[in-house]
């Protein structure tokens, strides 16, 4: 999509709004992918940070 | 001497198996060398084992040999025992034991009364105690086949298994000298054993599981999204399953018997038992050839008793019973408030699921893009019977090397509590002044999550603008023309589950995405012609965004951020 002539924002970056609620959900403790997630969690790590390590 | 040597240090290396343990059957698996799962076959060739237990003269027999007991030894044969473990007398259902040992109150828990020892007078035993000792016949035929002491498992169990159940479980395998690290949901299993094979990649997608048993049938959609799995809905039926099909299959011989000789065998107890049996034998042969016979020596009053049935008197007969199989898929993908056209894999799962016939019927319920994946509809689909163990292979051998402590605080409600996103977020394009939503990050993904894709730019190039959006799918029906393309055969009989078929037959259906509600716009300057742009949507827990946008090739990225609301 083409930018409309006019738009200006900040550093190029406008917010418009948020996202809506989410639901609370159980995950299935099963898989990699899910260890790695319980991983990060435990120790409060970011997703940048677990990779470091 | 192995018990002593075990018992002294607590931290002995551990060798982990996967079981699935099943009303009718159970199976062993692990993880080969080479990385793969493989089904571990019992001492007696059979990978499916039943899990029944029969006792003659203080011996115990377990698997087909104590199967083959029902006929002339059921009052001290125990079968179809794992659904009272952990549960009320009064709770359980009764039906699936009639032909053996008859399930009884003790306390508060179910026993059975059989001689399982030489002596004459019976024992109550607990259906703990059964449990442990068809897991320790498991664990034995695993450790004999490994050559290497099994003493650690991860075990499968019906997604509405309660905490007491699930105890019980854990009790009675230790018992066994089997530790628990996790019991695991069934469904979850058979897309485990899917995911984990080398060649599958890991993409976002809705799942239905339908896992047809002996005696029960469990389906559940499952959202997968970046690998991690969260089930939406199950539905359960516990009257239908491969003894449904079964009892077709005696139906129609008893008749047969009936017409030459005006005894029915159903009424003589030894006579539906020799009927079950052979009836299975049938019925499974009939899943992998048009044509099976049945002959059974001296059915009743003495009388041999030999026919033959074909696949399509079978699956005539058999209609009804199919239609509830598909009824329950179609019960479910409602309750999960979804359409067939959500779905994009449909696994087959259990023993009943290798009938050809079912997996027909299903992948006409939903859309040509839905993968079924069952030995008659896929030829890369695994053995249905397998799925289950093959998936705790997979997890046992991820988890093995965790202390206890770790592998609990990781499955505790604190970490898999998570919250989902309620919508899809994507990227908005306008053209020729018709706006698109494609979505970026699927509803139902857990959080934190990330996702980068590719975005082509309008051809010129210049100034472009992405509009981050929420957005929502909705089913978009058309009225075809005259001479549409009919999406169904028409031969649906009356069945009562199908009731919106009249007008599915008409119309096109399709799934068409709606923006809801702008998220974030931002402006890359000065893209090059025919380039594309990357954009990068990272959603904390608390519903805070990062995104970033850049040319495909290009250094810089316009960024930013929006506050968690929640």
């Amino acid at each position: 999509p083409s930018l409309p002539s006019g738009w200006t924002a900040d550093k190029d970056f406008k917010a418009v709004g948020g996202l809506s609620a989410a639901i609370q959900r159980n995950i299935e403790p099963v898989g990699p992918h899910f260890l790695a997630h319980a991983r990060r969690k435990r120790h409060a790590r970011t997703f940048s940070e677990d990779e470091r390590i | 001497m192995g018990d002593a040597v075990n018992g002294a240090s607590a931290e002995t290396e551990r060798f982990a198996i996967g079981i699935s343990f099943g009303n009718t059957s159970s199976s062993i698996a692990r993880i080969s060398p080479e990385g793969k799962a493989e089904v571990i076959a019992n001492e007696e060739g059979d990978r499916q084992i039943p899990s029944i237990l029969s006792y003659i003269d203080g011996e115990e027999y377990h698997g087909t040999q104590a199967k083959a007991q029902l006929i002339r030894n059921s009052s001290n044969t125990v079968a179809y025992f794992r659904d009272y473990l952990g549960k009320d007398f009064k709770s359980i259902d009764a039906t699936p034991c009639h032909q053996s040992a008859h399930p009884q109150q003790q306390d508060s828990t179910v026993a059975f009364t059989i001689r399982d020892t030489e002596s004459e007078t019976p024992n109550t035993v607990t259906v703990s105690e059964i449990t442990t000792r068809h897991i320790r016949r498991l664990k034995q035929s695993a450790t004999d086949f490994l050559g290497k002491e099994v003493n650690a498992a991860v075990i499968t169990v019906p997604t509405n298994f309660t905490d007491a159940q699930r105890e019980a479980l854990v009790a009675a395998s230790k018992a066994a000298g089997v530790e628990v690290l996790q019991l695991i949901a069934e469904p979850v299993a058979a897309v485990m054993a899917y995911d984990a094979r080398p060649e599958a990649t890991v993409t976002d997608k809705l799942v239905v599981v339908a896992d047809f048993g002996g005696t029960r049938s469990d389906v559940a959609v499952i959202a997968c999204r970046g690998g991690m799995y969260t089930i939406l809905a199950t539905a359960h039926d516990y009257e239908l399953g491969g003894a449904s099909l079964d009892q077709v299959i005696i139906d129609h011989f008893a008749k047969e018997f009936m017409k030459k000789h005006k005894t029915d065998p159903r009424e003589d107890a030894r006579g539906l038992a020799k009927l079950k049996l052979e009836g299975e034998g049938t019925r499974k042969a009939l899943s992998l050839s048009a044509n099976a016979q049945l002959s059974i020596e001296s059915l009743v009053d003495g009388i041999d008793y030999g026919s033959t049935v074909n696949r399509t008197r079978f699956e005539l007969l058999s209609n009804k019973v199919f239609a509830q199989f598909t009824g329950l898929i179609e019960q479910v993908v409602k309750k999960a408030e979804l359409d067939v056209l959500d779905i994009d894999e449909v696994i087959f799962s259990g023993g009943a699921s290798h009938t050809p016939k079912i997996a027909q019927l299903a992948a006409n319920i939903f859309p040509e893009t839905t993968t079924i994946l069952a030995p008659s509809t896929s030829t890369s689909a695994i053995n249905p019977s397998e799925l289950a163990a093959r998936g705790a292979a997979f997890q046992a051998s991820l988890v093995q090397e965790f202390d206890a402590e770790d592998i609990e605080q990781s499955i505790h409600p604190m970490v898999t509590v998570t919250p989902h996103l309620s919508k899809a977020i994507g990227v908005e394009f306008t053209s020729n002044n018709e706006t698109s939503f494609q979505p970026l990050l699927n509803a139902d993904t857990a959080l934190p999550a990330r996702r980068i894709a590719q975005y082509t730019t309008p051809k010129e190039g210049g100034d472009v603008l992405v509009r981050v959006c929420e957005g929502a799918r909705k089913i978009k029906v058309t009225k075809p023309e005259p001479k549409a393309k009919e999406e169904k055969p028409a031969d649906d009989e009356d069945s009562d589950f199908d009731s919106d078929d009249e007008e599915e037959e008409e119309d096109v259906r399709e799934i068409v995405w709606k923006t809801e509600k702008p998220v974030a716009e931002l402006a890359v300057k000065g893209v090059k012609a025919g380039s594309k742009v990357e954009v990068m949507v990272h959603v904390n827990p608390d519903l805070g965004l990062q995104i970033a946008v850049r040319e495909v090739g290009g250094s810089t990225a316009v960024r930013g951020a929006i506050n968690g609301s929640a």
